[in-house]
């Protein structure tokens, strides 16, 4: 069969499943929503090194939204590992690798409307004035910075366990957020903090749609960490993935 | 069974029987000298198994005996330490992939919070020439579950919604592994009535089973397994032959455990035991027990003596003290 319709056949289930499904829903683009609007109510205007704090706000918001429906296909993963649905689909002409294909285009996909309601929320609320380009290249780079989180969404769904995938991988994403400077921004963390973080990839995610607003990009140091992180993540990912095929 | 089915539909059906298939065709399952550890358990210890086209196998044992181990090799979910797997010439894999083989798994398979039908339409999307969603949902007799969430589908109703599943490739192998564990008794009827329409074409079937009538009732074939081995393999009538002996019941009045470990001694009784006064002599020569017996305790009575059934060679092959088995003539059976 052909793979790459195969591949796109499931990813359009799995869209379409994880679409109606309310926690979804809450946790991807409700929760955003709402801490947009809480943390831009003060002073919209304020400035946050070059950039406004709405803007700021905005893009740190779309970027955890983006990040939870990547980071959540390892819940996902291990709920399918546990429930047999991932024998079953052994059974199929769907191949591991095409599923985890799937698993990535479909978590990118669910992350489109996460982070759309976040920019349209900022125009809506009238605290973002950007061009239509800035909006797009913005949200171009947000998803190029969590791609490193995309693969250790993968990993998270061969190494944990489904009893407690849920809540494991909610925390993580918390704590990503963190040290992302999406809660607080990294520039108020003491400079050894702020050192450590700047060598994880979750600071450069939301810093690679901010650089947009600010009328620069990411650099090249940046896009080197977010690589080093894709590939050491992605290696481990495809690592436990084959273990767990052998095992079965 | 349902009074209205025959007991023994299609034993001894000839192999040519099968849709398209020639002399030369290869067998729907060849499995050789295959192994599987866990640790130091040895779950599957070397099995060898080809079954050909048209026959309905019975893979029968005990928990614990390799029955699920083994399906998992076969269907290359799990591979094999040791030994090769061919279901038609090819891999496992491959041979899933092109819809030849399916299978009905012991465990889970359905995705929650979907209804029955997204399931179904999801998974036909993945095979080359499947069945439409509706033609498999009425071979499992599952039509009015189609728009009903699975999270909420009772156990015999999974089982059939699986069944569906597996009928989705149209394969020409199905494996079933313990299809009827959460059915009730209609269901199970039902369930059988649905596997043998679609056996009677000419198609292959494997199913692991702890249910002795179910094996005697709709297998060509049985294979017996036991601690990972192959114990017994041939048509149920040789199977039943080949424990041969007879069981002597009678009352024994006061018999104790001591009474019964000398009875178990006396020439020809292979295994005693009791329940309360009531005695059981399995015997590998009847009339010499019997003429032992009623020298070694003339008080007992109300003697009754049978032919061994399937129960009966079932319990004698899978239990784990093989040393009181005749040792039957040309079986792979290894004890002593």
């Amino acid at each position: 069969m052909n793979p790459a319709l195969l591949t796109l056949r499931y990813t359009r289930f799995e869209v379409g499943r994880i679409w109606r499904n309310p926690r979804f829903l809450l946790f991807s683009v409700a929760l955003p929503l709402i801490m947009f609007s809480a943390f831009t109510a003060t002073d919209p205007t304020d400035k946050l090194g070059p950039i406004t704090v709405g803007p700021y706000i905005m893009i740190s918001m779309a970027t955890f939204g983006a990040m939870m429906s990547v980071v959540t296909v390892g819940t996902r993963i291990a709920l399918e590992r546990a429930g047999g649905w991932s024998r079953q689909l052994r059974l199929t002409a769907l191949t591991g690798p095409q599923y985890l294909v799937c698993k990535v285009l479909g978590g990118f996909t669910l992350a489109l409307p996460a982070l759309i309601a976040v920019f349209l929320e900022a125009i809506a609320l009238g605290r973002a004035h950007l061009s239509v380009g800035t909006y797009l290249t913005a949200g171009i780079w947000v998803l190029i910075g969590i791609v490193p989180l995309a693969a250790l969404g993968i990993l998270l769904g061969y190494l944990v366990r489904a009893d407690n995938a849920g809540q494991l991988i909610g925390s993580m994403t918390s704590l990503l957020a963190l040290a992302g400077g999406i809660w607080v921004p990294v520039e108020s963390f003491p400079r050894w903090l702020a050192d450590l973080v700047k060598a994880l990839p979750m600071y450069w995610s939301a810093d690679a749609g901010r650089q947009i607003i600010a009328g620069s990009w990411i650099g090249w140091h940046g896009l080197f960490v977010l690589a080093i992180w894709t590939v050491l993540l992605g290696r481990l990912a495809v690592h436990f993935y084959s273990r767990d095929q052998l095992r079965a | 069974m349902p009074s209205d089915l025959p007991s023994q539909p299609f034993r001894r059906r000839p192999f040519t029987a099968g849709r398209a298939t020639s002399a030369v065709a290869p067998a729907p399952i060849a499995l050789t000298g295959v192994r599987r550890s866990y640790g130091a358990t040895k779950a599957v210890d070397g099995v060898d198994l080809t079954v050909p086209t048209g026959q309905v196998v019975a893979l029968l044992g005990p928990n614990g005996a390799g029955k699920s181990t083994t399906i998992d090799m076969l269907l290359g979910l799990t591979r094999p330490d040791a030994g090769t797997v061919s279901l038609f010439g090819r891999a496992p894999r491959r041979a899933c992939a092109e819809g030849l083989v399916s299978a009905m798994l012991q465990n889970g398979g359905l995705l929650p919070f979907v209804t029955v039908e997204t399931v179904l339409d999801t998974l036909r999307g993945l095979y080359p020439r499947p069945l439409s969603t509706v033609e498999a949902m009425r071979r499992a007799g599952i039509a009015d579950l189609a728009a009903t969430r699975t999270e909420r589908l009772s156990g015999g109703q999974r089982q059939r919604v699986r069944f569906a599943v597996a009928m989705l490739p149209d394969p020409a192998l199905l494996v079933l592994d313990e299809p009827t564990a959460a059915m009730d008794v209609s269901a199970r009827q039902a369930f059988w009535a649905a596997t043998r329409a679609w056996a009677a074409e000419g198609r292959t079937v494997l199913f692991a089973t702890h249910y002795l009538a179910e094996a005697d009732d709709f297998a060509d074939r049985i294979v017996l397994l036991r601690q990972g081995k192959v114990v017994a393999d041939g048509p149920t009538t040789q199977i039943k032959a080949l424990v041969g002996g007879r069981t002597i019941r009678a009352t024994l009045p006061g018999v104790d455990d001591a009474g019964i470990v000398t009875l178990g001694g006396l020439p020809g009784v292979s295994r005693a035991g009791r329940r309360g006064d009531t005695i059981e002599l399995r015997c590998a020569d009847s009339d010499t027990a019997l003429r032992a017996l009623l020298d070694a305790a003339p008080a007992v009575r109300d003697l009754e003596i049978t032919g061994a059934g399937l129960q009966d060679a079932f319990l004698a092959l899978t239990t784990d003290q093989p040393s009181t088995l005749p040792a039957p003539a040309g079986s792979k059976e290894t004890a002593r």
